[in-house]
């Protein structure tokens, strides 16, 4: 096969070395630094060894903290905008729905909003007093669900995985329906023939045909939920205090603080677990699809 | 049929996108010539990088600009990010050299801890308004004996601004003591109303306490400031700091600061205090002016007195000589033009414009402009003992001030005790000054 080439590997050069260069390179010239104690106040640079991730991992550090709230705003964003847009993709594909192009617009258009807006608009909806969410919620009679949504410690995180989750399912929503429309009717047709339910047709035919839409869906939305940033820093700066602090808004804040070296270190652990954590997706799931 | 349609409108999309990036290739290339015809002087314009309380929000500083803007044709683009965020932002730009032609900066510039702007931005001393600075303020914007930035307003100092109707209605006095302010908060409390008007979201207002009340330490010991810098003793050999931190969380929980002061922001404390739902603040005595402005029905400065800080018992005003000032970047193609700018901004006329034109601010670091301050705020302001306060003279403080708002915020939300914050402070100074190498610290 490799000896019937059509194209010879120079074709592929210019691309290969315009990503060398502006791709590659800087990404190990950023992990090498993170052995270093490089930083804003002084010219020379020193080999530190793993001093840095030692800094990171070591006992009670905040950093662990931001890795951890990273990790689990990533799985919950990650589940909850997959579980969303696939409902939706479902229920917008059924006949029954007059409009569906209307729905689908709505539902998509958060995603073209820039989060700086969301981010304001929904501080200021979710205010305690003079938010909207809450005076709705003592308007209809249920004032004792009316929260501190972003302060109070135990909702603040949930919180913000919902408004990430609005704001993003409309996208998910619009690739499962991709898929959905490429799944062939004849599939359904005949299962009906069969006397096959709604849920035994969603399990045996939409799942195992959407898979490779699903997998996407998942690296997208995994490498999205590990990189986030702005979400967190226009709706909440981090806080209260650092409660909501991911490794992003922890890489910022060490570059404004001139601590160059620590925010690369913190940059190359993200990148790892990207790595690792896609590498391992794709596998698994590329594997189950083998099976089927 | 149905293909060819489709065919047609792209087509016509392609052609019409074609279209569209022609024309704007040529508006681009019209506009360059008429640059280029009409002189250097005209169609510049100055970017100035600003945080929201860098400016006036009553927008004198954006009038004054235009109307520079009519006398030389240099047009300056007001950039406007939040208080949050504007420290970080301002030195990752400087860093990146991405910066806007004029910056807005917190002072003083010559802590080892400050954003070094006399690394980034041009020298100014050579400028003839140099000279008409007073001199505090001229300290507060050099480095090494030059100059570097320009400078207005004058010497800043905090109290607790208080509803006098209030007090009167429920027969209170001002307090002196932490005792007797925990008391007169506790009784408007009971009264229904929310004592303190607290806004954590800014960032800033919720560490004045902890640094505004500097003569606390400077009693300990008058040459702490020094050993400090020096790292001869470390912030938790001084009592006052602590203590404070712990009354601040014993307030909040209290209730004393109201529900929503985690997500209350500064600029609706007028509002909060014109309306009568808080009814005190820590604000500067030109706060009252800016309350007039917006509510001058609630007659601010009648109605609001002050009282200096008790935190701690405190009874000594924090005055802190440096405010922020305007530098320009170095490497701005136009540093020139800015420098016109600042000359401007330096006559006499302009100088009475901007505070006639500023309702919060009382008085100019220019001796030549009569301050605004009442006969009776004069005699206040002079009864007062005073004293500098911690962030313009101990290093690695100004610096972390938006951190410590942050740990404040997480004692609030129970995530933090006062011991843990003072901790944080503590380690942030030794992180920043081991990263400077700070001789104190690196041996």
């Amino acid at each position: 096969m490799n000896r019937k080439k059509i194209y010879p590997w120079y074709y592929a050069a210019g691309a290969a070395i315009l990503f060398f260069l502006l791709c590659f390179l800087p990404g190990v010239l950023g992990i090498a630094y993170s052995f270093t104690d490089w930083n804003n106040f002084s010219d020379e640079i020193h080999f530190v060894g793993l001093t840095n991730y030692k800094t990171i991992f070591q006992g009670n550090s905040e950093y662990m903290k931001y890795v951890i709230n990273t990790l689990w705003f990533t799985v919950a964003t990650t589940v909850l905008k997959t579980v969303v847009g696939l409902a939706l993709g479902l229920l917008l594909t059924q006949t029954f729905i007059k409009g569906k192009n209307l729905h689908r617009m709505i539902i998509f258009s958060p995603q073209v909003m820039s989060y700086l807006v969301v981010g304001l608009i929904f501080r200021s909806m979710l205010h305690p007093t003079t938010g909207f969410l809450n005076n709705f919620l003592r308007g209809i009679g249920f004032g004792g669900l009316a929260k501190n949504w972003l302060t109070d410690l135990k909702l603040v995180f949930p919180t913000v995985i919902l408004v990430d989750t609005w704001k993003g399912m409309g996208y998910i929503m619009v690739i499962v329906i991709a898929g959905l429309l490429s799944v062939a009717p004849e599939y359904y047709e005949a299962a009906s023939i069969d006397g096959a339910s709604f849920y035994k047709k969603f399990t045996c035919i939409t799942l195992p045909l959407l898979k490779p839409v699903l997998v996407n869906v998942t690296v997208l939305n995994v490498t999205y939920g590990l990189r986030v940033f702005d979400m967190i820093y226009s709706l909440t700066n981090g806080g209260p205090g650092n409660a909501t602090g991911v490794i992003n808004t922890a890489v910022y804040k060490e570059f404004s603080k001139g601590n160059l070296a620590m925010g690369t270190t913190l940059s190359s652990i993200l990148f790892f677990v990207v790595l690792s954590l896609l590498y391992f997706i794709i596998w698994s799931m590329e594997n189950k699809e083998v099976e089927v | 049929m149905r293909k060819s349609g489709k065919k047609l409108i792209s087509l016509t999309l392609a052609v019409i996108l074609a279209a569209g990036m022609t024309a704007g290739c040529n508006t681009g290339g019209s506009n360059e010539k008429s640059a280029d015809n009409s002189g250097a002087k005209k169609n510049v314009t100055l970017t100035f990088g600003s945080h929201q309380s860098g400016l006036p929000t009553s927008g004198i500083v954006q009038e004054l600009a235009k109307e520079f803007e009519g006398e030389t044709g240099i047009k300056i683009d007001f950039q406007i990010s939040p208080d949050a965020q504007w420290r970080d932002l301002i030195k990752v730009k400087l860093e990146s050299g991405e910066a806007p032609d004029i910056i807005c900066a917190d002072t003083p510039i010559s802590l080892v801890s400050s954003i070094h702007m006399d690394k980034y931005c041009a020298e100014l001393t050579d400028q003839d308004w140099v000279n008409r600075l007073d001199a505090s303020a001229k300290s507060a914007v050099s480095a090494d004996g030059k100059v570097y930035g320009i400078t207005f307003p004058g010497a800043k100092m905090y109290f607790y601004l208080y509803n006098k109707d209030i007090f009167n209605k429920l027969g209170l006095t001002v307090p002196t003591t932490y005792a007797e302010f925990k008391n007169v908060c506790q009784k408007i409390k009971d009264s229904g109303t929310t004592p303190i008007y607290e806004a954590t979201t800014n960032g800033w207002h919720q560490v004045l306490p902890l640094f505004e009340t500097g003569g606390l330490w400077l009693a300990q010991d008058p040459d702490i400031y020094q050993k400090l810098n020096d790292n001869k003793i470390d912030l938790d050999q001084i009592p006052a700091l602590s203590t404070i931190i712990g009354q601040l969380d014993e307030c909040a929980r209290a209730g004393y600061f109201g529900d929503d002061y985690l997500s209350n922001a500064w600029e609706n404390g007028k509002e909060a205090m014109a309306s009568g739902r808080c009814a005190m603040t820590i604000a500067e005595l030109g706060y009252r002016g800016e309350i007039d402005a917006d509510y001058p029905d609630f007659k601010a400065t009648e109605k609001l007195g002050a009282f200096v800080m008790p935190w701690g018992d405190n009874q000594i005003v924090g005055v802190n000589p440096a405010s922020n000032a305007y530098f320009i970047n170095k490497d701005s193609k136009y540093v020139e033009e800015a420098k016109q700018f600042f000359e401007f901004l330096s006559k006499p006329e302009n100088l009475q414009k901007r505070l006639d034109g500023q309702p919060e601010l009382s008085n100019l670091c220019w001796s030549e402009i009569k301050s605004k301050y009442s006969e009776e705020d004069q005699k206040f302001l002079d009864s007062l003992k005073k004293a500098n306060v911690v962030q313009t003279s101990v290093n690695y403080i100004d610096s972390q001030w938006m951190d410590v708002g942050k740990d404040l915020e997480s004692m609030y939300t129970g995530a933090m005790t006062p011991k843990d914050v003072l901790n944080s402070i503590m380690k942030r100074r030794t992180e920043q000054a081991t990263l400077q190498k700070d001789p104190g610290w690196v041996k």
